[in-house]
């Protein structure tokens, strides 16, 4: 009995959320079953991950592979929990439980009406199974499909609110979005074309044998993908439809979009880049400079954007822009020390930035301000809410001892290593601009005159929630140890590839 | 340039995919009317679909089903149709999901332009 478990564990992390979000709606009537089923199923994910990510790390380096129905690769589907896979599964499962937890409180009243919350679950659990499914599959047309379920499923989420305006957002990501998805399969297409394969590590072998007779094409396979992952994960020119569905959803799912939903597109991105492509066809075809370069606008421009918004959860949908720079950056720069430090603040910006939106729900919910201006002396008032914001805020701009600052150290080490000096300014320039719009934030809340008004922290399971990303946060910072050791196979593995 | 006709008259069908990706993009990008940039989507997507199974395609070859007493010497490649299948099957789900955000849309605000709209919207955050 458990061996089949175990053996089937990289197919069950998938379809264990997408099957109970099937089965959700049947237990409509019962609020609190549905919440525990939600909770529940998210902690066995996380047991799940951990169990692999575990043999991963003892295996050294031997993937675990998975053939859909029995039939191997290249004729089957073919399911691969390497070092990226377990760790970005690790960071899937860790996020969701504590969002899940958070979204017990007053999702009621943020969606309206109870049958709208069983509708929220179950888009957020298709959501989730179609984050596991990129973290582990090995198939280019399998990334199209979970990145279509990821798609549709984070537009429900945006429009999960009754309000005009969130429909308004949604529909804009939903046209922007699907724009994406058909680059993306143009870029499947062009590859399948040429390579026959759909399978990454078969078409990759492929394409190193055939790249010199379609350089066209190969060009335009990657200008695709790099242009329809770009508009899904928000790259800067591209991120018009994010600051609006980021701040009109309700607090759980701003947390899941900007702390999950984007980062599954940039590991698809860099799947597709570095395991398809690979990082000698990448450097072939300049791409790699490419990446730095958008990488660099969009930490600038999405910090000063980010410095213009006085509204709170605009804000933040704006750093996320800036933040996704930093990994794009990292993407192109083609170096052990930089694809760690990718990989690394991947994870990390997961973790802040879900608890910085959580804490900033739970700030909304109880005041019903949206400006920062308005949130003088919140600090005393809400304490662990706040606290759990600054320790975000603190680990966003990357201080030491908190888990941004091992991302953005790889990160620097690693464009110093590949002799991108501008880049390792920006990266610091990054940081500072971050520090300028968060920290007044924080300045408000403690420094300002404490309000009349009887404001007080949510209840116990998002209080839970929220200490739960925060000690992330820090135990991201302080011991890294297995992470950060999964990290650094990855990019390994990614880099020896070819 | 006499080459480069013949070569596009070889793969006519790929030409078409291109003016037809280039016309649903224009239309996606240029129209406000809703209802407008959502047939550009699916323009663009059936001329993705239209390049996959023309990339399948084998000039004389038969349908791919195995006849053992009489084989055929060349079969298309049965996978890129089967694959644009779920493609349809995405590009409706998204048809229906978006359509469904009009009805929304124009309950709340009585037009189908998303111009007219975010004037709207714009008047009620300042008023």
């Amino acid at each position: 009995m458990t061996a089949t478990i175990t053996a089937n564990l990289p197919v069950f992390v998938v379809i264990a959320p997408l099957f109970v979000a099937f089965v959700l709606p049947t237990f409509a009537r019962r609020m609190r079953l549905v919440e525990s089923l939600v909770v529940a199923i998210e902690a066995i994910g996380l047991v799940g991950a951990g169990y692999l990510a575990s043999i991963v790390l003892m295996q050294k380096g031997i993937p675990i592979i998975y053939s859909l129905g029995g039939w191997s690769a290249p004729w089957g589907i073919e399911l691969e929990v390497g070092s990226l896979g377990a760790f970005f599964l690790l960071v899937v499962a860790a996020v969701s439980l504590p969002v899940a937890l958070f979204a017990r409180g007053n999702l009621t009243e943020e969606v309206g009406g109870k049958e709208r919350v069983t509708r929220f679950y179950v888009l957020y659990l298709l959501l989730n199974g179609a984050l596991a499914g990129m973290a582990v599959t090995n198939d280019l047309f399998n990334i199209f499909v979970l990145v279509e379920v990821a798609t549709l499923s984070c537009c429900g989420l945006v429009s999960a609110r009754n309000h005009p305006r969130a429909a308004e957002a949604a529909f804009t990501y939903l046209i922007l979005a699907t724009l994406g998805s058909a680059l993306v399969l143009g870029g499947i297409g062009f590859l399948y074309i040429i390579t026959g394969h759909l399978n990454m590590g078969f078409a990759s072998q492929e394409l190193g044998r055939i790249w010199q007779d379609y350089p066209h094409v190969v060009w335009m396979a990657a200008s695709f993908m790099l242009v329809g992952f770009g508009v899904k994960s928000a790259l800067f020119p591209l991120h018009v439809w994010l600051p609006d569905a980021h701040s009109t959803a309700p607090s759980p799912a701003s947390a899941i979009l900007s702390g999950l939903a984007v980062k599954g597109y940039l590991i698809c991105l860099l799947k597709v880049l570095y395991i398809v492509f690979g990082h000698t066809l990448m450097q072939e075809f300049a791409m790699h400079r490419i990446l730095v370069l958008l990488g660099m606008i969009a930490i600038i421009a999405g910090s000063l954007f980010a410095l213009a918004q006085d509204e709170l959860k605009r804000r933040l949908a704006f750093s996320t822009v800036a933040q996704v720079g930093y990994i794009i950056l990292g993407l192109g720069l083609v170096n052990m020390k930089g694809l760690t430090g990718t990989l690394f603040y991947l994870a990390s910006h997961a973790v802040i930035k879900s608890s910085l939106f959580l804490a900033a729900g739970a700030i909304i919910a109880a005041t019903g301000k949206h400006r920062i201006s308005e949130l003088a002396g919140i600090g005393r008032k809400m304490p662990v809410t706040m606290a759990v914001f600054t320790v975000g805020s603190l680990g966003l701009v990357g201080i030491p001892l908190f888990s941004g600052f091992i991302g953005k150290w790889y990160l620097l080490l690693g464009s110093l290593d590949a002799g991108h000096i501008l880049a390792a300014a920006v990266i610091i320039i990054g940081s500072v601009l971050c520090a300028a719009y968060l920290f007044p934030i924080i300045r408000v809340a403690y420094f300002e005159p404490v309000p009349e008004e009887n404001w007080q922290d949510p209840g116990m399971p998002q209080k839970i929630a929220l200490i739960l990303l925060a000690v992330g946060v820090v135990i991201l910072g302080v011991a890294p140890g297995p992470f950060l050791e999964l990290a650094s196979r990855a990019a390994i593995e990614l880099l020896v590839i070819k | 340039m006499r080459i480069l006709l013949e070569k596009l008259m070889i793969n006519y069908p790929y030409f078409v995919a291109v003016i037809l990706f280039t016309i649903g993009a224009l239309t996606v990008l240029t129209r406000s009317n809703l209802f407008k940039k959502l047939i550009g989507i699916n323009i663009m997507e059936s001329a993705i679909f239209l390049m996959f199974i023309a990339g399948g395609n084998i000039r004389g070859g038969a349908v791919p089903i195995l006849d053992e007493a009489n084989p055929k010497p060349l079969y298309i490649n049965p996978v890129p149709s089967a694959l644009m299948l779920t493609g349809i099957v995405v590009s409706v789900s998204v048809t229906a999901f978006a359509l469904a955000l009009i009805v929304r849309l124009y309950q709340s605000y009585g037009t189908t332009d998303a111009r007219r709209i975010a004037e709207m919207r714009n008047e009620v955050t300042e008023g």
